[in-house]
């Protein structure tokens, strides 16, 4: 035989050095091998939220038409049907015009009481367990502003408690968002009545702007958010508080499914004791627009990081 | 060396599939919050909601008990405390430091017991207290009236619909105005960090 021969009969077993023992071996190997990958891929088979072909290939928010933007919300009605049996109304809510919005905090009056806290998770859907909460309400000694000192678990029987004072933190709508600056893919940005807000259909939950936020008012889902049924909130809003996925960012949006049809924050109407203010500082005649003209308000939260808080803090007297 | 190989890949299947790495650690259930405790009401319920509810508004009725044209009199102890008749046990008078506002006339009309009467001698009825208030708060009253003291819902847009504001009495006691404590609800439940919360939790 010459070895040209060999080469265009590759069945002559002896030359190819494929035995029938090395055959038996490698497909061992192969077989256990995809058997292996097989078991650890076999989580995905109970992947139930992942988004439906629609849902990936759905366009960025901003280049929506309102055709399409209609679909959307239908789409979201039809998920949010089938996931809790209740049908939503979600809208899709745009800036009103001559309004921005402004958020002014008492701290004289601020109880502690954490009603804010959970007005808010009623309202926008936030998850029960694992927790989300956008408001962390802080305690801090009196005559100090030192955050280093703030304690966020604290549990009396009653509050108010002598010698300390309450700041509620939340997102503070930066007129210069460091958030908005980091995100890769532009999910988030800030509308023109200042509110930041967030497409949850188009982020892709690198936690980028988490780490950007100075104030800790990002929440990151990292589990699968849930919601008992009697709990969910059918008034719903796309860039606001519709039920969100595992995966994706959400934050405080000023209850954009309340002030942009008029209505003040959740947090404002349960606020016991009236600390929390909230309206159009563009309206002169506001009780907001009076706050920053006559109060002490001494504070944007961290003002030195030059990010522009419209969220105040201010005393009375 | 393959058999090695081929047992590692089998070992690792069985491994999966009995889900030894990728089970998540299950979350403790966290009880919600009663809904209840975060409804928009005001902290006691005052005479001007009890006319809006439509309530027994019998307690109220001055002139049931006393009589008209006799304005009652009122009776200090040693201490030059005002002296709160049984009939009006309910009533903790606390309104003012040092005991100084301890007379009921301060503020009723003594002459027609339905009405409120202001220092400059005008009369109000009781469900328009807040000028009265506002004659010793001034401070306090141009803040309501200007919307930043007291409580606000409904709409912050007038054409979309209507603000809701409370008046003096809805929040404070006018007889102790010193807005109660309250019990705060949970602290929050971290993923981590669940001992620093349980410690803070305990003081």
């Amino acid at each position: 035989m010459t070895p040209e021969k060999s080469d265009t009969n590759p069945a002559a077993g002896p030359n190819t050095g494929m035995t029938r023992r090395s055959f038996l071996r490698g497909s061992a190997v192969i077989a256990s091998g995809l058997a292996a990958l097989a078991a650890s891929l076999s989580p995905l088979r109970e992947l139930d939220d992942a988004p439906s072909a629609e849902q990936f290939l759905q366009k960025y928010y901003k280049e929506l038409t309102p055709a399409e933007m209609a679909r959307v919300l239908k789409r979201i009605e039809d998920e949010v049907e089938r996931q809790y049996g209740l049908r939503p109304h979600v809208r899709d809510l745009k800036p009103l015009d001559g309004v921005e919005f402004v958020y002014a905090l008492n701290l004289t009056r601020c109880i502690g009481c954490r009603r804010c806290v959970y007005a808010c998770v009623a309202e926008n859907n936030q998850s029960g367990t694992p927790e989300v909460q956008y408001i962390r309400v802080l305690r801090l000694p009196d005559g100090s502003l030192d955050l280093e000192k703030a304690e966020h678990f604290y549990h009396p029987e009653s509050v108010p408690e002598k010698g300390y004072f309450y700041m509620p933190v939340q997102c503070q709508q930066c007129k210069k968002p460091p958030c908005v600056k980091v995100c890769p893919v532009h999910a988030t940005w800030q509308e023109t009545d200042g509110i930041t807000v967030i497409d949850y259909d188009w982020c892709i939950g690198c936690r980028y702007c988490e780490a950007a936020c100075p104030y800790w008012a990002r929440r990151f889902n990292f589990a699968k958010p849930s919601v008992p049924k009697d709990r969910l909130n059918l008034n719903m809003a796309y860039l606001g508080n519709r039920p969100r996925r595992r995966g994706v960012m959400e934050k405080c949006h000023f209850c954009i499914q309340r002030t942009r049809v008029g209505r003040y924050p959740a947090c404002v109407e349960v606020c016991p004791v009236g600390a929390r203010k909230f309206g159009n500082v563009l309206d002169p005649a506001s009780e907001v627009a009076y706050i920053l003209r006559t109060k002490r308000v001494f504070i944007q939260l961290k003002e030195e990081l030059g990010t522009s808080p419209r969220f105040f803090y201010y005393f009375d007297v | 060396m393959l058999f090695i190989l081929t047992l590692v890949f089998l070992m690792l299947t069985v491994s999966f599939s009995r889900r030894n790495w990728m089970e998540p650690r299950p979350l403790k259930a966290i009880t919600p919050v009663d809904p209840a405790l975060v409804k928009p009401t005001t902290f006691r319920t005052s005479y001007v909601q009890l006319i809006r509810m439509q309530a027994d508004l019998s307690d109220f009725d001055c002139y049931g008990c006393h009589e008209t044209k006799k304005p009652p009199t009122l009776r200090f102890d040693s201490s030059n405390n005002l002296v709160i008749p049984k009939e009006h046990s309910d009533i903790v008078m606390a309104h003012g430091q040092h005991g100084r506002n301890n007379n009921c006339f301060n503020c009723h009309d003594e002459q027609n017991l339905l009405l409120l009467q202001t220092r400059d001698g005008r009369q109000l009825k009781l469900e328009n207290c807040p000028p009265l208030c506002g004659s010793c708060h001034g401070p306090t009253y141009r803040d309501w009236e200007a919307g930043a003291h007291g409580r606000t819902g409904g709409y912050w847009e007038k054409k979309a619909g209507e603000m809701t504001r409370q008046i003096c009495v809805d929040c404070h006691n006018p007889h102790s105005p010193r807005i109660p404590s309250l019990a705060p609800l949970p602290p929050p439940h971290p993923l981590h960090g669940a001992d620093r919360a349980a410690a803070a939790g305990q003081d």
